[in-house]
C-alpha cells in the first residue's frame, strides 16, 4: 500500500506538465478490464484470452512476422515446467505486461518473465491420490482478470492467484472429483463472472456450465446441460433444461452425460455464450433411445443468467463417442453479397457445422476428413444427420450371458475424433478455417453396463486403426462458404496441438514429432520449423514486445493418443515426453 | 537437557556482563550459530535485538523424531508482548511462525520438523520495538524436513484436510485459558520431490460473544511446522464468551474452520507450564 500512495504521489506532482504516459508507468498496474478481455482479439500487446479473444479466432493482426521474414524467427528462450511430472502440455500462454501466465500437467502454474524466461513464481497444486482424468493430466490454460489470474484443477477446483505474486485468493470446489470429475479447461470471464464447464464424460457425470463472481468465487447461476436436470441463479433453484424425458428415458437423464469439458467461447455481439457438450452417457446407445438432448450439441447461453437461447445438435443419439464439446467460433460470414453473423464447428464426427449464431440455425455442414461412415450427410433443411443405421455398434445380447458383446462395426471417424480438443484457427483476410484433422477409424462394440458412481461407464469397447499408411494428422483449410478444403498439409502422428493465424499470411500449429511448424496461409506451403526437444500438442501465441513480434508456444508430448490410441499409440510410443514453453522472435535488425 | 540448560546459564552469564544490551552494536549469539547474523538482519531487520534469558525456549536436547519436535517459547516473564517468533537456525526455511498474541499471554508451544542438529529460538518484541531473544540447541539426526509425511500412506487423507481437535480447558484465576489444537494437514514443505508445498499459514482465534466475535490471538504458521500441527496458546477469553472459533487457511486457499465449546462447568484449568504429552484423560472435542 505504501508503494501506491508514494507512486500516486509522484503522478500528482508530475500531471501538470507531464504526458499520461509517466502516469501509466508508475501507477501499479491495475490489470485487464472486462472490457479489455471483450477486444483482445485486437490487442497485440497482449494475449489477454484463451483464444486469443472471446470469439476463440486465434487470429492475430500482427504482420511482422510473414510468409518471408518467418526464416528469421528464432528461439529466445526455453522454461522448463521442472520436476519428474512431464506429461501432456496442452497449454495456451496468457501474455500480459511482461509476462507470461502458463499452466503445466498436473494442475501447475507459472508466471514467467516474457523477457527473460526467468520464472517469477511457481503454484504447484496438492492433487489428492485418487483423481480421475481420462484423458493425461492436462491443463488448457489460465485466465486473467484485474488483480488476478486463475485456472482449473484435476480434482475439480477453481483457484485465483494473485498474478504478482501467486499466493492464492480463492480456492473453491468445482465439482467431487471422486465421482469422476476433473477440470482441464481454460476459464472464461465475462463482466467479471468466471465461467467454466465441467469434465468427466466417461464417469456418467451431469455436465455444467457454471458461472461464478470473480472477486469471490461465490456461484452465480449453475446450467445442466441434460434435460430434465434444473439449473439455479442466485443461490436459488432457476429453470429445467428442455423438458424432462423429451428425449431420454426413465432416470437416464440423472447420469447423462454431457460434460462441457473443453469451457466456451463468447460472442461480444449477440452478447451470447457458447459451450459445447461431451457424449451421452453410457457409450451403448441402445441403452437410451432418443435423441438425447443437449448431448453432443453446441448450446447458445444467456451469460447473465445461464438461461439457454438456442441449440444446435451435431449428433443426435450418438454412438460413437462423437463428443460436441469442439469450440463454436464466432466469424462474419461473407456469402452472397451479405454479412451473415455465423459460427464455424469442426465437429468430433467429422462435418465442419456453419451455424447462423444468432437462431442455432444450419447454414452448411460438410465433411473435413476423407471418410466418415456413421453418416451420409447432413440435411441442411432439418440440421439432423442421414444415418448410416448398420454403422451403428449392436446391442449387446441382454441379461447376464457371458461374452454378450453386441455385433462389431468399423467406423470413421474414430472416437478420438477427426477433430480432438485442439482449437481450430479463423483468418478474415484469407476467410479460411484452419483445422487440425486427423484420419482414424475404430472398430467398436457395445458392452453391457450398469452405472456406478465414480467409475467408467462406457459400456463399449473399441480400439483404434489408422486409415492410411502414410499419415494420420492433417492440417486443413476449410473455405466455411463451400465447405471445400483449399489445403491441406499431411502429418505422419495425429495432429494434437492448436493453431495460430495471422494477417502475416501466417499459420502455425505444433506436431507431436517434436516441430512448432509455418504455413502460407494461402498456399499452405511450409515455410519454417523448428524442432522444440518433445511432441507439441499446446495452442501458440502471438504478440508483440518492445517493437518487436514473438510467438510462443508450451512442448510436452502427451494427451489423450497415447492413452487411448489402440494401434496409432504404437505409433507415437517412441515420442520422448517433455514440459517447456518456447520463446520465439523475430528480431528488429 | 543438560547441553541446553549449559547454554542457558552461559547465555545468563553473559547478560549479567553484557547487560543493558541495548547500547551500540549487536550482541553476539550466545549459541554460537553460524546462521544469526544473517537470521537476524532477515527476520529482525534493523530492530533492537537482546539475548534475554526471561524468553523460555523449551525442547528436547536430542531430537526424537525430526518430524515432530517440541518446542515451546514462554515470554511471560516480559509482561505485555507484540509479537513472537520461532526459528530453527539450520532449517531450509528457518522461520517456524510468527504468533500475535494479541490479548494472549505471550505463550505458543507446537511441534515442528528439524533438517539437523541446529539451534532453536523464540524471540519476543515488547511494545518499545525490542525483540527479546533466547534459544537451545537440539541434537538431531537429519532430514525433518525432506522426507514425506506419514500420513500419505492413508489413500483417504485428502479427505481429513483441515479437520480440527480442539480442547479449552478453563481460566485459571488470572483469567488465562489453555487453548489446544491439532489440525489435519500434511503440512508439505515442498522440498520432498513431486509433493508441492501445502501447509497450513494463518490461525486466528476469535471469541463467540453476544456483543460481536473479538478475535483473540493470531498465528502465521510456515512450512516447518510438523505434519497435522499442533499448537497450544494461553488466551483471555472474554467472561460472557460462549465458544471460541478457529478461522484459518492454508498456503493452497483451503479452509480451516472450528467452533470449539467452552469447557464444562467444574474441569480444571490446565496445568503450567504445561507441555504434558498427556494432558487429560478427558477426550478432545471435535469441532468442525
Amino acid at each position: 500500500m505504501k508503494r501506491l500512495v508514494t507512486s500516486l504521489a509522484l503522478a500528482a506532482s508530475l500531471i501538470a506538465f507531464s504526458a499520461t504516459g509517466v502516469l501509466a508507468a508508475d501507477a501499479p498496474s491495475a490489470g485487464p478490464s472486462s472490457d479489455d478481455l471483450l477486444k483482445s482479439a485486437t490487442n497485440t500487446e497482449a494475449v489477454l484470452t484463451y483464444g486469443m479473444g472471446p470469439q476463440a479466432q486465434r487470429f492475430s493482426p500482427l504482420t511482422d512476422l510473414n510468409a518471408d521474414t518467418v526464416k528469421k524467427l528464432v528461439p529466445v528462450w526455453s522454461f522448463s515446467f521442472g520436476g519428474e511430472k512431464q506429461r501432456g502440455q496442452e497449454a495456451q500462454p496468457i501474455i500480459y505486461d511482461g509476462t507470461i501466465y502458463v499452466t503445466g500437467s498436473y494442475s501447475r502454474l507459472y508466471a514467467v518473465d516474457a523477457r527473460t524466461g526467468h520464472k517469477k513464481w511457481e503454484y504447484n497444486h496438492r492433487l489428492p491420490d485418487g483423481i480421475m482424468p481420462c484423458c493425461d493430466v492436462v491443463n488448457r490454460g489460465a485466465a486473467i482478470y484485474k488483480d488476478k489470474i486463475y485456472f482449473a484443477t484435476l480434482d475439480a477446483r477453481l483457484v485465483a492467484l494473485n498474478r504478482e505474486t501467486g499466493k492464492v485468493v480463492w480456492n473453491k470446489k468445482l465439482q467431487e472429483y471422486k465421482d469422476g470429475y476433473s477440470n482441464t479447461a481454460a476459464p472464461l470471464i465475462i463482466d467479471g463472472k468466471i465461467i467454466t464447464g465441467n469434465s468427466g464424460g466417461e464417469f456418467g457425470v451431469i455436465g455444467m456450465v457454471e458461472a461464478r463472481d470473480a472477486e469471490t468465487g461465490e456461484l452465480v447461476w449453475q446450467r445442466p446441460t441434460i434435460e430434465g436436470n434444473v439449473g439455479t441463479l442466485n443461490g436459488k433453484e432457476s429453470t429445467v433444461t428442455g423438458k424432462i424425458n423429451a428425449s431420454w428415458p426413465g432416470d437416464m437423464y440423472k447420469t447423462g452425460g454431457g460434460a462441457t469439458w473443453l469451457g466456451g467461447t463468447y460472442d461480444p455481439e449477440t452478447k451470447t455464450l457458447f459451450f459445447g457438450t461431451g457424449n451421452p452417457a453410457p457409450w451403448n446407445s441402445h441403452l437410451r433411445p432418443g435423441d438425447n438432448l443437449y448431448t453432443s450439441s453446441t448450446l447458445a447461453i444467456d451469460p447473465d443468467n445461464g438461461e439457454i437461447k438456442w441449440h444446435y445438435q451435431t449428433t443426435p443419439h450418438d454412438g460413437w463417442d462423437f463428443d460436441g464439446v469442439n469450440e463454436f467460433v464466432s466469424f462474419d460470414l461473407k456469402k452472397d453479397g451479405k454479412v451473415i453473423k455465423a459460427g464455424g464447428k469442426a465437429d468430433r464426427n467429422g462435418f465442419f457445422y456453419v451455424i447462423d449464431r444468432t437462431n442455432g440455425k444450419l447454414i452448411n455442414a460438410s465433411p473435413f476428413v476423407t471418410k466418415i461412415t456413421w453418416a451420409k450427410g447432413i440435411d441442411i433443411e432439418t440440421g439432423r444427420p442421414i444415418y448410416n443405421d448398420d454403422n451403428r455398434p449392436g446391442a449387446p445380447a441382454t441379461a447376464d450371458a457371458h461374452d454378450a458383446k453386441g455385433k462389431s462395426v468399423f467406423s470413421a471417424p474414430a472416437f478420438l475424433g477427426a477433430k480432438n480438443w485442439m482449437p481450430m484457427a479463423y483468418n478474415p483476410q484469407t476467410e479460411l478455417f484452419y483445422v487440425p484433422a486427423n484420419e482414424w477409424g475404430m472398430d467398436i462394440w457395445n458392452e453391457p453396463i450398469t452405472y456406478k458412481k465414480g467409475a467408467a461407464y462406457l459400456g463399449a469397447g473399441f480400439t483404434i486403426k489408422p486409415l492410411y499408411d502414410d499419415y494420420i494428422g492433417a492440417l486443413r483449410a476449410v473455405d466455411p462458404k463451400t465447405g471445400k478444403i483449399v489445403w491441406e498439409y499431411k502429418n505422419p502422428a495425429p495432429l494434437w496441438g492448436g493453431v495460430l493465424t495471422t494477417a502475416g499470411n501466417l499459420v502455425f500449429t505444433g506436431t507431436p514429432e517434436g516441430y512448432l511448424k509455418a504455413f502460407d496461409a494461402k498456399s499452405g506451403q511450409e515455410v519454417w520449423k523448428f524442432q522444440t526437444g518433445s511432441g507439441v500438442v499446446g495452442s501458440p501465441v502471438t504478440w508483440k514486445m518492445d517493437g518487436e513480434q514473438y510467438v510462443a508456444v508450451v512442448s510436452g508430448w502427451g494427451g489423450a493418443v497415447p492413452l487411448w490410441g489402440g494401434d496409432v499409440a504404437k505409433l507415437v510410443k517412441d515420442i520422448n515426453q517433455g514440459g517447456s514453453l518456447w520463446v520465439f522472435k523475430l528480431p528488429k535488425a | 537437557m543438560r547441553y541446553a540448560l549449559r547454554h542457558m546459564g552461559l547465555a545468563g552469564a553473559m547478560f549479567a556482563v553484557a547487560s543493558p544490551a541495548l547500547a551500540a552494536g549487536s550482541p553476539s549469539d550466545p549459541l554460537n550459530s553460524v546462521m544469526w547474523e544473517a537470521l537476524r538482519d532477515q527476520y529482525f531487520a534493523g530492530a533492537p535485538v537482546v539475548f534475554d534469558t526471561a524468553v523460555k525456549v523449551t525442547a528436547p536436547a536430542a531430537a526424537e523424531d525430526t518430524r515432530a519436535v517440541p518446542i515451546s517459547v514462554d515470554a511471560t516473564a516480559l509482561g505485555r508482548v507484540v509479537e513472537m517468533v520461532a526459528i530453527a537456525d539450520l532449517n531450509p526455511f528457518p522461520l517456524v511462525l510468527r504468533y500475535h498474541p494479541g490479548t494472549a499471554a505471550p505463550y505458543i508451544a507446537t511441534r515442528i520438523k528439524i533438517q539437523q542438529a541446529t539451534a532453536l529460538r523464540g524471540a519476543a518484541r515488547t511494545a518499545d520495538g525490542v525483540w527479546h531473544v533466547s534459544g537451545v540447541l537440539v541434537d538431531a539426526a537429519g532430514g525433518g524436513c525432506s522426507a514425506p509425511p506419514t500420513s500419505y500412506a492413508q489413500k483417504d487423507w485428502a479427505d481429513h484436510v483441515g479437520e480440527v481437535q480442539a480442547r479449552l480447558w478453563p481460566a485459571d484465576p488470572e483469567g488465562v485459558a489453555r487453548l489446544r489444537l491439532r489440525i489435519r494437514h500434511p503440512n508439505d514443505t515442498g522440498l520432498v520431490d513431486g509433493i508441492p508445498a501445502y501447509f497450513v499459514e494463518t490461525l486466528q482465534v476469535e471469541a463467540q460473544t453476544p456483543g460481536g466475535s473479538p478475535a483473540l490471538a493470531r498465528i502465521d504458521s510456515l512450512e516447518p511446522v510438523s505434519e497435522n500441527p499442533v499448537y497450544s496458546l494461553d488466551l483471555r477469553p472474554p467472561p460472557d464468551a460462549t465458544a471460541l472459533v478457529l478461522r484459518g487457511r492454508d498456503n493452497q486457499g483451503g479452509e480451516i474452520r472450528a467452533t470449539i465449546p467452552m469447557p464444562p462447568p467444574g474441569s480444571k484449568p490446565a496445568m503450567r507450564p504445561a507441555m504434558s504429552p498427556k494432558p487429560a484423560e478427558q477426550p478432545w472435542s471435535v469441532g468442525q
